[in-house]
């Protein structure tokens, strides 16, 4: 289906969503990277209503056909529609769509940001001279997540409930078999990491949490004045421990050349102390070091699996032949690193 | 004499970053053609050390089963570690040296767990070994990220 193709059935899509709307037109159909799991399009809406000439700029996200994370849509929608009455900065979600009539496939609309950009997450610098500022924004968006109340704001609704104790688990047991599944050869690193957080399940955290399960450098959206106006990607978000999506946040993956400064932002401890205080939590090294290694590890799998996707022909984005390239040598080599370091203290 | 691979790689990520993608207009395909500039890049380097990286590993991990073959006290681990060992890479093509890599490998977890549960003496410095070759291995195969400022 070309651009020319889908502007049509937008406007007939959103004829059908908007009643008291006439004479809509869609223009500036254009694809764009938004998260390598989503087909992602932005354009511009224009109607007659009320007498009035109308436009909304909007980004369409779309299923595809094979994606570097396999998610539900309605989980990513959900969790929009849970924050962005909260006053977290994320856009307005419009609609979501099942049926297959209108695009082929299931999609949401929802609004787009404008005038922003998103920094490059494999960058020593991405956000140059804002980087404090938008770091210690990031850092307190993400401390207003982990407080969040995830019944009150509605984002439990179709995830099912979790224990504390059993959240690790699930998460390791979910990671495990996308390797098992998608690993074109024995992945000995992996393998050992495995092994290692069974061995060292952490303490549970004192309460479940909304997890946005992508939390990163690249994964929000900022205007030039350096302030946060979206925080993206949320298919992979679930209920569980806070500390996955702080260890996540400060992956050395993201501005690997600055493993002292999270995701080429600012300082590690004054990062976390801002998290600490606008969470109301607090980080516990042990737990801490677990989910770091079960993050570079859940890299691993998300690679792995990019790579298989890009292998086998199911989808030849260029993003995933890249991740399975490059971001597996760097988990790899972080987990390497560690895990061998582990190992030696273990032996003293 | 022609332009060797690595130099030409690199020519193109430069064609591509400077002259191609500027004049594209899809926000879309530019994105995509920056990608695939870097992985031009990184293939310069990856096309010269590709044989090389898989030749030291395989060889690397047949001398560790060859000392490990004689410590395990699993026979039938002990024989599979033996006949690995004593396996030779048999063309220098980098998918029979992957294919080969990828049994060394599926041996090596393997034996990496069996190590990890043993109290035997010889597991702690066997397991320690082991890590040394995975950190070396790891950093071995290590790509640039283009500088693009």
């Amino acid at each position: 289906m070309t651009m020319d193709d889908l502007a049509p059935r937008i406007a007939a899509y959103l004829a059908h969503r908007m009643p008291q709307a006439s004479q809509i037109e869609i223009s500036g159909v254009s694809r764009i990277h938004g998260g390598a799991s989503r087909e992602t399009f932005r354009l511009s809406a224009s109607w007659r209503e009320g007498g009035n000439r109308k436009t909304r700029p909007l980004i369409l996200r779309r299923d595809p056909v094979a994606s570097l994370i396999e998610t539900e849509r309605d989980v990513e929608y959900n969790a929009y529609r849970a924050f962005h009455p909260t006053g977290l900065p994320v856009p307005e979600p419009l609609y979501l769509e099942t049926d297959l009539k209108w695009l082929d496939r299931p999609f949401f609309v929802m609004e787009q940001i404008e005038g922003c950009t998103a920094g490059s997450p494999f960058n020593p610098e991405p956000y140059g001279a804002l980087a404090e500022t938008l770091g210690r924004q990031f850092w307190t968006h993400l401390g207003h997540i982990a407080a969040a109340d995830p019944k009150e704001i509605g984002f439990d609704a179709n995830m099912g409930s979790i224990a504390p104790d059993a959240c690790w688990k699930r998460e390791l047991d979910k990671w495990e078999k996308v390797i098992d599944e998608d690993e074109l050869a024995p992945q000995p690193v992996a393998r050992a990491a495995i092994r290692w957080l069974r061995r060292n399940p952490p303490p549970p955290p004192p309460k479940i949490s909304v997890v946005h399960g992508d939390y990163r450098t690249g994964n929000f959206l900022f205007n030039p004045e350096g302030e946060i106006r979206a925080i993206l990607d949320w298919e992979m978000c679930h209920l569980g421990d806070p500390l996955e999506d702080v260890a996540w946040a400060a992956d050395p993956l993201w501005a690997f050349q600055r493993p002292d400064r999270p995701g080429g932002m600012i300082a590690r401890d004054e990062a976390f102390a801002i998290w600490e205080k606008e969470s109301g939590l607090t980080i516990d090294p042990g737990r801490m070091r677990w989910w770091e290694i079960f993050n570079s590890l859940k890299g691993l799998a998300i690679w792995i699996s990019a790579g298989k996707e890009y292998q086998t022909g199911a989808n030849r984005d260029p993003v995933l032949a890249f991740s399975s390239w490059y971001c597996t040598d760097v988990h790899n080599r972080v987990l390497a690193k560690r895990l061998a370091d582990f190992a030696k203290e273990a032996r003293r | 004499m022609k332009p060797d691979v690595d130099l030409v790689m690199q020519g193109f990520f430069g064609t591509l970053l400077m002259d191609v993608a500027p004049h594209l207009n899809a926000e879309y395909s530019m994105g995509n053609v920056g990608i695939m500039a870097m992985m031009m890049f990184m293939t310069a380097e990856e096309h010269d050390r590709a044989a090389d990286i898989r030749v030291a590993e395989n060889t690397e991990m047949r001398a560790l089963f060859a000392e490990a073959a004689k410590l395990i006290e699993d026979a039938a681990l002990s024989a599979m570690l033996a006949d690995a060992a004593a396996s030779r890479d048999a063309s220098l093509r980098v998918k029979a040296l992957d294919a080969a890599n990828a049994v060394l490998n599926g041996l090596l977890v393997e034996l990496q767990t069996y190590v990890e549960t043993s109290k035997a003496a010889w597991a702690g410095p066997l397991d320690a070994r082991i890590w040394d070759y995975l950190v070396a291995a790891t950093e071995r195969r290590k790509l640039t990220f283009p500088s693009l400022g």
